[in-house]
């Protein structure tokens, strides 16, 4: 028992306290969550937009040249692997930008955009067509009708989706090292390689997303609890 | 005021409205009955364009707004319209419901708009529901608040979509109330309906509608005692 116990402390002293590794956890941590931020607002503002153009029709009821703009960036966006947008964006689009995390922050952000753009599209269409009915009949423009009456209730509808997309991007930034860059996956796993010791290395890490994701959850949770007060159900 | 010449309109290859023609003067108020896929919904929902005709003309006030060049935002400012659903906004409280179109159409500031929906909220009985949401009132109640929403825009004539059928039975007598109390205010009214109480206390003119078009048009009483085609009196006889 005394001895299991001395060969983990080692184990732990050598994958977080020896050479100040832990900061390469830290460091790792950073790029990732700034990744991840970031590209979970541009997907949410790009995913908004072309939700709206997807749903835009003329007045004959036919499909706007726009909604076919968002149809083909949706598809090309879902059918492809988002690894290689990533080396795509990386060594091609943007092959003289030297500034990694911001070409990922533009990969991610382009990726999420396509699937955030379904969630909100069904987010809207979820809302009773009675709603914006009323707002026209009222003589609110399209435009007002959507901002005051329909979107906000297609926020309730669609924060759980989100909530599960913008998780899900987290963990999708663990490919950057693919473009060389180091976030908490690739740095636990550069100290493995440096260590011979997977195992708390690895586990570590997953202990830290696994917290992240869970307190995300819990927020998530609370906003969609205040936000269901008007439903009162 | 409002002028349907020929109106047509055809959803795929179901051809609803098959040329109606009428003319709804100031201050009348029209009960439009008949049986279900009659059209007449339709035919409401056209006259502001919530459906757009496929073919004829609709005036309103001596403007054309089959035109696509109008402007049926402004157009629709000037006719309220009462759904069967109610179709509250969920997201917004009473007061804001109310409010919403006139302040952010800048008809009224906020303080006018409040103070307009006050007064209307009174005259429904509703004034102490106005901090409360939707989802926290009864299928009447909402109802009230809807006739009132579009009131508070001031409108020249008021659209209303079977405003009783979603209701239960218990429920109906208020919200006709306060359309009868709106009648008598001198509103021009054009209702879709299945209460031919209503249509007979209330209706300057009762049109009869099938097959897309308008059968038979009488005074309530005459209507009711005299109907001239086999349709209107085979209808009749179900419904009474």
């Amino acid at each position: 028992m005394q001895a299991w116990f001395e060969k983990i402390s080692k184990m732990f002293h050598m994958a977080f306290v020896e050479g100040d590794r832990w900061k390469l956890y830290l460091d790792g941590l950073g790029v990732t969550l700034q990744i991840a931020f970031f590209a979970a607002i541009l997907g949410l503002a790009i995913g908004t937009v072309v939700a709206l153009m997807k749903l835009s029709v003329k007045r004959n009821g036919k499909k706007t040249v726009w909604a076919h703009i968002a149809n083909i960036y949706i598809d090309i966006i879902r059918g492809t692997p988002s690894v290689l947008q990533l080396l795509i964006m990386w060594f091609i689009i943007m092959k003289n930008c030297t500034n990694g995390t911001l070409v990922a922050v533009l990969s991610f952000g382009i990726n999420s955009g396509a699937y955030v753009a379904e969630i909100v599209r069904a987010g809207i269409l979820a809302v009773d067509k009675g709603q914006t009915e009323a707002g026209r009949s009222l003589g609110l423009s399209k435009a007002q009708t959507m901002m005051y009456i329909v979107i906000p209730q297609a926020i309730k509808n669609v924060l759980p989706p989100i909530g599960n997309e913008f998780i899900v991007l987290l963990k999708e930034t663990a490919i950057v090292g693919y473009v060389s860059l180091t976030d908490l996956t690739r740095a636990a796993n550069q100290i493995t390689s440096r260590t011979y010791e997977a195992f708390m290395p690895l586990i570590g890490a997953a202990v830290i997303y696994f917290s992240i994701i869970k307190v995300l959850t819990v927020l998530l949770e609370k906003l969609e609890r205040r936000l269901r007060k008007s439903d009162n159900r | 005021m409002i002028i349907v010449k020929d109106l047509h309109k055809t959803f795929e290859d179901n051809r609803v409205l098959r040329g109606v023609n009428y003319h709804i003067h100031q201050g009348e108020k029209i009960v439009v009955v008949g049986p279900s896929g009659s059209g007449k919904s339709t035919f409401l929902r056209c006259l502001n364009l919530l459906e757009v005709p496929t073919g004829g003309e609709i005036w309103f006030d001596g403007q054309l707004i089959t035109d696509p060049k109008t402007d049926i935002d402004k157009v629709r400012q000037h006719m309220g319209m009462v759904f069967q659903n109610f179709n509250l906004f969920n997201n917004l409280t009473i007061m804001d419901n109310i409010t919403l179109a006139p302040v952010k159409l800048k008809l009224m500031n906020k303080e006018q708009a409040c103070e307009t929906a006050l007064s209307l909220l009174e005259r429904v009985g509703l004034k102490e529901k106005a901090d409360a949401y939707p989802s926290q009132l009864s299928g009447g109640q909402k109802q009230r608040i809807a006739i009132v929403r579009s009131l508070a825009m001031n409108p020249k004539v008021m659209l209303f979509d079977e405003p009783t059928s979603a209701l239960d039975p218990e429920m109906v007598g208020e919200v006709l109330e306060v359309m009868k109390g709106l009648a008598e205010s001198g509103m021009t009214m054009v209702v879709v309906t299945h209460e031919m109480g209503f249509a007979r206390e209330v209706g300057t003119k009762v049109l009869f509608m099938d097959e897309g078009i308008i059968m038979e048009e009488n005074t309530p009483a005459e209507f009711f005692a005299n109907p001239k085609c086999d349709r209107l009196q085979e209808f009749l006889s179900k419904v009474l």
